[in-house]
């Protein structure tokens, strides 16, 4: 069995990002960059209808306005539209004004059909149906452990009941969705912003009716995805359909505006959650009803409703007497897609929030019941590491009883992410030149975590060289496979590969030059002996490097002005485990990355769907609010090196507990909870009471 | 957008002349260009001003300040000696977009902006604003809107300069049909107040030339929330200005923004408050003179207390 190197020289260590200097000076080439000879701008017509049927789809107009070269609609004959923004035509032309133009003039008979965004307007008998002769709200299940949950709950000492809420968070990564496609005589190659270059190859391939070996995914840069870039999208269809009829390469990046419409959403949560403990604090009974939307997300293969809504629960705790019921909604809105940690933050915020609100009921300091009832030895570890750094025992009052009028408050949440564990069919070459230059090659994508920078790491690592010695390439799917990232899965894939990729170089290096150990300052001298030909070697992902799952916890201090409703978050720390680290500067990038994310989860973002008009009414950035460097806090992060475990992903696990630590900071603060997310100064105030009723009926 | 002629002017009467019925001035352009790209409004010709003399000059006097429309919030937030004799206004701008905006962005396009209402700013929804018979503010979501508003459509001024002029009692010398004329801010919005599709007094053609701030008040002060901490639109925001005389205000004045058509005053409150020694009692009695009347709705009653509180923490700042 393979084991990592103990004493270590850069694994563990700080290694600036190997591209650093190519990004901050912007000659790093992005999805969005790409600039194919005669290229063309692509852009989609959306429905401004949540519901309807569409009858024709007249492009005669759109293809005489000067500079189109390409029209076409997204599918022939009459079909029915289930969101607003849903695409229904495509145009590719010399300019984008042009493009722009081509849009307005194509003409679109609709009927227009009753429609429903609302979660809590689709659950009613009579709401408008998403999908024809399909309830909108699924049957759900009843999953039910322990002997009688009703008997449990009169057995407890402390009972609360919640009702704890979460909005639909819009996938905003900084890159938009988007490609530039090329499709000739040879195939089709995309250039695209993508998680994973392989799956958008065959993804392509199946809707364009192409051989995989005539589709290439080319992704040196991109701007992030969070799981919302897995697949071929919408946008890359038409982008190779649009480049087939102009007989040219066809950019087609989605505006801000389409992002806030089509390309996914992390679900709504409506946690109804009723916990209780025995005096000792001790958790014994768990009942939780809860229903979201995913949109018109996986309504159909649902049998009703949209799916995907679901959460863990009742989380990370063990409790022995449970029920959860869980059901989903369907709605005319963009469906939801992975979103980094699917699942989790909502079932975080939902369950600490419970936690916290039950051990005010028990007079117990919420910290000491989640040691009490969590047994993960790992999370133990780094409560009582946070809770030493962060000064809890110090800072701890009761809820509520902070002086003044503007209160401050802390708050703790204990994350889980079950993957971050590795795909086993990663591969990867290295070609080795008689001059002892390196070069790597693996079918993965640095999706701005670091990839390249890990790779060079291991490789410098095991072959005594420098980071900055190895050279290497990602993102081509004529590479030897790499996973799709998404699910934390990229480090703990590459990694062991990179290291039997090495290993496989240094007996080959011994064999053909008859140098022992080719490593370090024998390297160029190994290297030599190699002759005229270059050595090509082929690794894959061995056993034994790497492992899942990863666990975390992060506090919160914040400050809650009691007048205005103004939550300012003061100060995060993140501890985090991830196995063994490979970099430590983008390990902790992740996580501050994640924290960031979370605070627009719990502060800032939410989907806003006008239930009169069935539009998305805020998508942009002025009005779908996203932290800024003004909002962000003193970050703090501890990492627990474990390279006993191997490498573990960090991605994910690193925005799992934040919105739940500052919910829970923020009862602290004011003694009150504000269920629902994002934690607005409206709400703060209304919780408090302060808000006085509406005067007016609607008119 | 559709396509336009672009023209640039070297003086107020040829600017005039350019813009004609159909065109727009151009200066910062950032409301402008928005509400081109989303087909909100259509100019045939962009005059650009940029060019007109003197209008970007700040000028004071013993008596009075005189700040060019073209003058950027930029500059205003980093002048010293106005600061000092405004620390209302210096805050306020401090508190304008991102500094990136508040370089290109000035003083007559900030008061001359267009309603930041999500319906009427959709490209989708015709609200009454824009023509259409239904206000959906009023109906759905509405936490961002009014809670004063003398006609049909509930969008709020978003102006933070309004807000601060109207406490300064500044005057906005406005280029109406040729003839120069001066506009409280009240009668800058007055229209507004009025009337569903307008944003303001001016009619087409109309240019903001400059801004005239009397030194009558020593002692000003802003604040806002938002959402955000910075880069946000004010929920509600709230200017004090006053003199202030032996611990005694004199000729105070509050006007609040983001609540109502026009920078909320209360001429009652601003009596109530002359000659008066602030405390937090007095502060408290003035925020229940101003917001006497107002119109909570589904989502934005949480402007009330939140107001109430902004005009008690920036009445209160006035004492120094």
């Amino acid at each position: 069995m393979p084991s990592w190197p103990a004493n270590t020289k850069y694994i563990g260590q700080s290694t600036l990002r190997v591209d650093a200097e190519a990004k901050v000076t912007g000659r790093a080439r992005y999805s969005s960059d790409i600039q194919a000879d005669d290229w063309l701008y692509g852009m989609i017509l959306r429905s401004k209808w949540p519901a309807a049927k569409i009858s024709a789809i007249n492009l005669d107009k759109a293809r005489q306005i000067p500079g189109i070269k390409a029209a076409i609609t997204v599918r022939d004959g009459e079909r029915t539209i289930r969101f607003y923004g849903e695409e229904l035509a495509a145009v590719a032309g010399t300019t984008k004004q042009a493009c722009l133009d081509a849009l307005r003039a194509i003409e679109v008979t609709a009927q227009p059909l009753p429609f429903v965004v609302r979660e809590d307007d689709a659950k009613k008998d009579d709401a408008p149906k998403v999908w024809e002769g399909v309830a909108n709200v699924s049957t759900g299940r009843v999953r039910e452990q322990g002997s009688n949950v009703d008997q449990a709950f009169t057995e407890c000492a402390a009972v609360i009941e919640g009702f704890y809420t979460t909005p639909v968070q819009i996938h905003n990564p900084m890159e938009t969705h988007g490609n530039t496609v090329s499709w000739t005589d040879d195939g089709v190659t995309a250039w695209a912003s993508t998680q994973g270059v392989s799956s958008v190859r065959d993804a392509l391939a199946g809707a364009l009716k192409l051989d995989h070996s005539q589709v290439r995914v080319l992704t040196e840069f991109m701007g992030g995805g969070f799981g919302a870039k897995l697949g071929g999208g919408v946008e890359g269809v038409l982008a190779a359909r649009l480049s087939k009829e102009a007989k040219a390469p066809v950019r087609l990046m989605l505006t801000r505006f389409d992002n806030a419409l089509a390309v996914g959403n992390r679900p709504s949560s409506f946690q109804k959650i009723k916990i209780g403990a025995l005096a000792d604090g001790t958790l014994h009974a768990f009942e939780m009803e809860n229903y979201g939307t995913a949109g018109i997300g996986a309504g159909a293969d649902a049998g009703g409703g949209g799916g995907g809504a679901n959460i863990p629960a009742p989380y990370i705790y063990a409790v022995p007497n449970t029920r959860v019921k869980q059901s989903a909604v369907a709605v005319n809105a963009g469906s939801s897609r992975a979103f980094r940690a699917p699942g989790h933050p909502p079932a975080s915020y939902g369950m600490e929030s419970a936690m916290d609100d039950l051990a005010a009921k028990l007079g117990m300091d919420p910290l000491e019941l989640r040691l009490k009832n969590d047994s993960n030895e790992i999370r133990q570890r780094e409560y009582k590491l946070g809770a030493e750094k962060f000064g809890w025992k110090e800072k701890y009052r009761k809820p509520g009883s902070s002086p003044g009028v503007v209160k401050t408050g802390i708050g703790c949440a204990g994350a889980n992410w079950p993957g971050g564990g590795p795909n086993r069919r990663t591969q990867g070459d290295a070609q080795i030149n008689p001059d002892g230059t390196i070069e790597f090659r693996l079918g993965v994508q640095d999706i701005g975590t670091g990839t390249k920078t890990v790779i060079a790491v291991v490789a410098a690592e095991m072959l005594g060289l420098k980071p900055e010695q190895i050279t290497v390439k990602v993102g081509d799917t004529n590479f030897p496979p790499g996973p799709a990232s998404g699910g934390s899965t990229t480090c703990s894939s590459i990694s062991p590969t990179v290291y039997d990729i090495c290993d496989k170089a240094l007996q080959q290096l011994q064999t053909q030059s008859g140098i022992a150990d080719a490593r370090g300052e024998n390297w160029f001298a190994a290297c030599k002996k190699l002759g005229v030909t270059p050595l090509v070697v082929h690794g894959q992902w061995q056993q034994g490097l790497s492992t899942s799952p990863a666990y975390g916890v992060q506090f919160a201090e914040v400050e809650v002005d009691t007048e205005t409703g103004l939550v300012t978050v003061k100060k995060v720390l993140g501890v985090h485990d991830c196995g063994l680290i490979i970099d430590k500067l983008t390990t902790e990038s992740q996580v501050n990355g994640g924290i960031i994310m979370g605070m627009g989860y719990a502060l800032y973002e939410e989907r806003v769907m006008d239930d009169l008009s069935g539009v998305v009414l805020n998508p942009n950035f002025e009005t779908y609010k996203l932290p800024g460097i003004a909002d962000v806090p003193e970050i703090e992060i501890i990492l627990i090196n474990m390279p006993e475990r191997g490498v573990i992903g960090i991605g994910e696990p690193a925005t799992v507990p934040t919105a739940a630590a500052i919910g829970n900071a923020v009862f602290n603060a004011i003694g009150v909870r504000v269920g629902s997310m994002p934690i607005t100064p409206a709400k703060v105030l209304a919780a408090l009471g302060k808000v006085p009723p509406s005067t007016v009926s609607k008119s | 957008m559709k396509a336009f002629e672009y023209a640039t002017a070297h003086s107020t009467d040829s600017a005039r002349e350019l813009v004609a019925d159909h065109g727009a001035y151009l200066a910062g352009g950032n409301d402008l260009l928005g509400l081109l790209k989303e087909y909100l409004v259509s100019a045939d010709t962009l005059v650009n001003i940029k060019s007109l003399p003197n209008m970007d000059k700040i000028v004071r006097s013993e008596q009075k300040w005189t700040i060019g429309a073209l003058v950027t919030i930029g500059e205003i937030e980093r002048n010293a000696e106005m600061a000092k004799a405004f620390p209302g206004l210096h805050d306020a701008a401090m508190e304008i977009a991102s500094p990136q905006i508040r370089n290109v962005a000035t003083v007559g396009g900030n008061l001359a902006q267009h309603s930041r209402c999500w319906y009427f700013r959709h490209r989708d929804t015709v609200c009454l604003k824009k023509g259409g018979d239904l206000c959906y503010a009023r109906n759905s979501e509405n936490r961002y809107h009014s809670l004063f508003t003398g006609n049909d459509c509930i969008s709020p001024v978003v102006s933070s300069l309004a807000t601060t002029f109207a406490a300064l009692d500044a005057t906005a010398i406005v280029l109406c049909n040729g003839v120069e004329t001066r506009m409280s801010m009240d009668d800058l919005y007055q229209k507004a107040w009025k009337e569903v599709a307008a944003h303001n007094s001016l009619n087409p053609g109309d240019l903001i030339l400059r801004v005239r701030i009397p030194t009558t008040r020593s002692r000003s002060a802003y604040m806002q929330v938002s959402d955000k901490h910075a880069f946000d639109w004010a929920l509600v925001s709230c200017a004090a200005a006053a003199e202030v005389v032996d611990g005694k205000l004199k000729s105070p004045r509050v006007a609040l923004g983001s609540i109502s058509p026009v920078p909320h005053q209360v001429q009652a409150a601003n009596d109530f408050l002359d000659g008066k020694t602030l405390d937090d009692a007095t502060a408290s009695q003035a925020a229940d003179m101003i917001l006497a009347g107002a119109t909570p709705r589904e989502h934005n009653g949480y402007k009330v207390p939140m107001a109430h509180a902004l005009i008690r923490r920036t009445l209160l700042k006035l004492k120094g």
